[in-house]
């Protein structure tokens, strides 16, 4: 079956990089055609990001050819890119805090036409550009002042603000909800239709499904295969990324639930969210979900319990005894434990090493009184975390920034999970991790509730909240609005919950 | 490229990726050899000990300043504190005994302080304002204190305090010893304590700490009360050198002491840095100074040649941190 390049956008063939003698790329090809979306998947350090980042310009190959529209091209950096109509959505966002969702978005224009502004026409261009996609995000808003949801939005809003050939989209919806990551499907195919090439990356298998016309999978460095998204089903996808067949994405849990709730949250309201009026329990042993859509509040409940936000009313009952946070050092000293969803911000200390990291909530069961550090005792606890968890590094010196981001995400627990915590609260424990990470970390959360701690998960992933949850709390507009025992768990029954609708009625 | 180059360049042995890795010890290496290359009286016991006794205070407040950065702020206050402190320490050494004066200076430095502790820590005001006033206010009132003129050591306490920064001990100069220990003191603290790990951890990132419960405003405040108190420790050793306490004393030495934690390899954003490379620094700055001075070179070509420094062994840094 041959078949003329012709209809192919875009043409990498033969791609190799290597950085010093580790080589992250072998001979990859990827094609893409006029008009389709091309998804893009594989393990964390499969060299996905590599090969997107060759394309644009940030790196430049060893070897291998990238032909776009019938020429050979070789972007020196990412304006080059650019300039070629090659425009990617990175992950990390890389918005500019302190200026306006207008200026962000043109920002790669700004002086490039005229001498002087016209901040008018420039906000209006910004505002219609915002509304044809369907967010409502105000184009003379700062940055700063987003939610992280509409910060995605304005990141894409600035990729297909150009002559757009091709566009590259990293995994844009971890942080969306469902109604977003809708509206943002509808809005690629609008793109799709006008013949841009897209090329996805995510970890979602269903939203793959859902999107995808065609799927590569890369596995370590080379590419494994490509299929028709019509023509293949998860398994297989799943089989050339892992090399291996997918039991069970969910470990069993088998932890006992105790009878007293080990944490109480009464009448729980906010001084400056939206949090308001939040009641619930956690048992020992139990893992309760919270789910909702993004801005519900979930998050905000989480820090404003740990005392990282200030409350203006409520009660906090830890062990049938009242408690106080005004602030995380209280938390922490009541051991209630706090794993934040932006891991590089506020979980993890990136450049410093593993054992630096874990140590920092562990210093009482490693220091003397005067606090100094047991050496001995320090490698001994932090060597344990590591192997305990499977973190894969070389040993622990290694710095954080150096891991990949499933193991980051395995430092940031490990840090609460080496103390004795007695509420855990996690939020989004699997954001940006690959499946093979994923089920450690599943394991892992079943087993700190197997020691009786009450784990309280926060996560937009809707398999995966139903997957690992005994009980689903659903928050809507800062309020929990309903609750779902085990039996009543589908994506259904949360959506509606997480839109302020009732459940059907079913006998 | 940079990186497939140095690669290469480490891969053999790890000679090189060893020097890269301890370039302030290197560029000391460097310089001790240059220096006595270059100088026959460079290697005598009078140019050594004078040499550290150059260095020793502005040492002392520079151990200061890394603990500060080590939490990505910065003390801009130091060498005007050396300067109130100095006097402060030459009035009280002539009203009180010489330990009750030691400690009431310790004591007034740490105060001065805690007073950017609080700013900074508390009233959540930029590191820089708020040592920047504190600088002001410090010079203004050494001024104020002296009425402009130096106060000299009248006492017995006086003359014993000056004796014990002029002699040495073992032919090291006693208050190189002093912050030698300081050195010593912070080295263990910075890494075998708790308090080390933590500041460095603010340093690396706030806002995790916070959420990992550590005490961050605490840790803030105090890091800046101990560089006050270490501002003290050096003024007292700068004013027993001279016998004397003047306001003039400490002019700009905020800069060479931010000087000498940067040549020894911290980062200003915070969270990288240790009291040996700081030693380094300190002892490089002193020994560019030393040489061009044994040279004859004036001190404005000197502080050309500073500034050259500073630029190099941070270049040299950056290849560290590929």
């Amino acid at each position: 079956m041959k078949k003329s390049d012709n209809e192919y956008r875009l043409v990498m063939s033969g791609i190799s990089k290597s950085f010093g003698n580790v080589s992250v790329l072998k001979d990859v090809n990827l094609k893409v055609k006029h008009g389709e979306i091309h998804a893009l998947l594989g393990e964390n350090g499969a060299g996905k990001s590599t090969l997107i980042k060759i394309l644009s310009g940030v790196h430049q190959k060893d070897t291998g050819k990238v032909v776009l529209d019938g020429n050979e091209i070789a972007p020196k950096n990412t304006h080059d890119g650019q300039v070629l109509g090659i425009n990617v959505v990175y992950q990390e966002l890389s918005l500019v805090q302190d200026l306006s969702v207008a200026e962000n978005i043109y920002l790669h224009k700004l002086g490039a036409t005229k001498f002087w502004m016209n901040w008018k026409e420039l906000t209006n261009n910004a505002q219609e550009l915002i509304d044809s996609l369907g967010f409502e995000i105000d184009a003379s808003a700062r940055v700063r002042d987003l939610s992280i949801v509409q910060k995605q939005v304005v990141e894409i809003a600035k990729a297909i603000s150009e002559d757009t050939k091709v566009l590259v989209l990293d995994e844009p919806t971890t942080v969306f909800d469902p109604t977003d990551i809708k509206k943002l499907f509808n809005n690629l195919f609008k793109l799709k239709e006008k013949g841009i090439s897209l090329i996805y990356i995510s970890h979602h298998l269903d939203e793959i499904f859902k999107i995808a016309d065609t799927i590569t999978v890369l596995r370590d460095g080379v590419d494994t295969g490509t299929l028709v998204a019509a023509d293949t089903d998860k398994d297989s996808v799943i089989h050339l990324m892992i090399g291996r067949e997918l039991k069970d994405l969910y470990p069993k849990k088998d932890s006992k639930i105790g009878e007293e709730p080990v944490f109480e949250v009464k009448n729980l309201t906010a001084k400056d969210t939206m949090v308001n009026n939040v009641s619930f329990s956690v048992k020992p042993g139990e893992i309760l979900g919270i789910a909702g859509l993004g801005g519900s509040g979930r998050t905000e409940t989480a820090k404003l319990i740990f005392g990282a936000d200030k409350k203006k009313s409520g009660t906090l009952i830890l062990n049938g005894k009242k408690i106080e946070t005004n602030s995380p050092v209280d938390a922490a000293a009541h051991q209630i434990g706090f794993v934040s969803e932006d891991r590089k911000e506020e979980g993890v200390f990136l450049p410093l090493s593993i054992r630096r990291n874990i140590s920092v909530t562990n210093f009482k069961s490693i220091s003397s009184k005067l606090g100094f550090i047991n050496i001995d005792s320090e490698y001994k606890k932090v060597l344990g975390l590591i192997d305990k968890l499977n973190i894969k590094t070389p040993n622990s010196e290694v710095n954080v920034k150096n891991l990949s981001g499933g193991n980051q995400q395995k430092v940031a627990l490990a840090k609460w999970l080496s103390i004795d915590s007695k509420v855990i609260f996690i939020d989004e424990p699997t954001r940006g991790v690959d499946v093979g990470a994923k089920i450690e970390i599943y394991k892992l959360i079943n087993e700190v509730a197997k020691k009786g701690v009450g784990v309280v998960v926060i996560s937009s992933d809707m398999p995966e909240i139903m997957g690992i949850s005994d009980r689903i709390l659903v928050m809507h507009q800062g309020t929990i609005y309903g609750e779902l025992q085990k039996h009543q768990f589908s994506e259904e029954n949360i959506l509606r919950y997480a839109i302020g609708e009732p459940l059907k009625q079913t006998n | 490229m940079a990186i497939t180059l140095k690669e290469q360049l480490s891969s053999p042995g790890g000679v090189l990726k060893f020097l890269v890795k301890y370039n302030t010890v290197f560029i000391f290496l460097l310089l001790v050899l240059f220096s006595a290359l270059i100088s026959d009286v460079f290697f005598t016991s009078v140019n050594l000990s004078n040499l550290l006794k150059q260095v020793s205070g502005i040492g002392i407040i520079s151990i200061g300043m890394l603990i500060v950065i080590l939490t990505g702020g910065i003390d801009l206050s130091v060498g005007s504190m050396v300067a109130l402190l100095a006097v402060t320490f030459a009035i009280l050494v002539n009203i009180f005994a010489l330990p009750l004066a030691i400690l009431m200076t310790l004591a007034i430095g740490f105060g001065l302080g805690s007073i950017s502790g609080y700013l900074v820590a508390y009233q959540k005001m930029a590191p820089f304002v708020a040592t920047l006033a504190l600088m002001t206010i410090a010079r203004g009132l050494g001024f104020i204190y002296s009425k402009g003129s130096p106060v000299t050591f009248k006492t017995y306490g006086g003359l014993y305090m000056s004796n014990f920064a002029n002699n040495s001990t073992l032919g090291i100069p006693n208050i190189a010893i002093v912050f030698f220990i300081i050195v010593a003191i912070a080295m263990v603290m910075l890494r075998y304590n708790v308090f080390g790990r933590l500041i460095i951890a603010i340093g690396s990132n706030e806002e995790a700490s916070r959420l990992s419960g550590i005490k961050v405003n605490k840790y803030k405040f105090l890091v800046y009360a101990i560089s006050g108190a270490l501002a003290a420790t050096a003024a007292i050793i700068v004013a027993s050198r001279t016998n004397l306490g003047s306001p003039n004393m400490g002019m700009s030495w905020e800069l060479d002491a931010i000087a000498a934690v940067v040549i020894g390899g911290a980062s200003l954003n915070g969270g990288k840095g240790t009291a040996i490379n700081t030693l380094m620094g300190v002892l490089i700055l002193g020994l560019i100074s030393n040489i061009l001075n044994l040279l004859n070179v004036p001190s404005y070509p000197q502080q050309v040649v500073k500034g050259g420094i500073i630029i190099f062994a941070v270049l040299l840094q950056r290849f560290e941190r590929k």
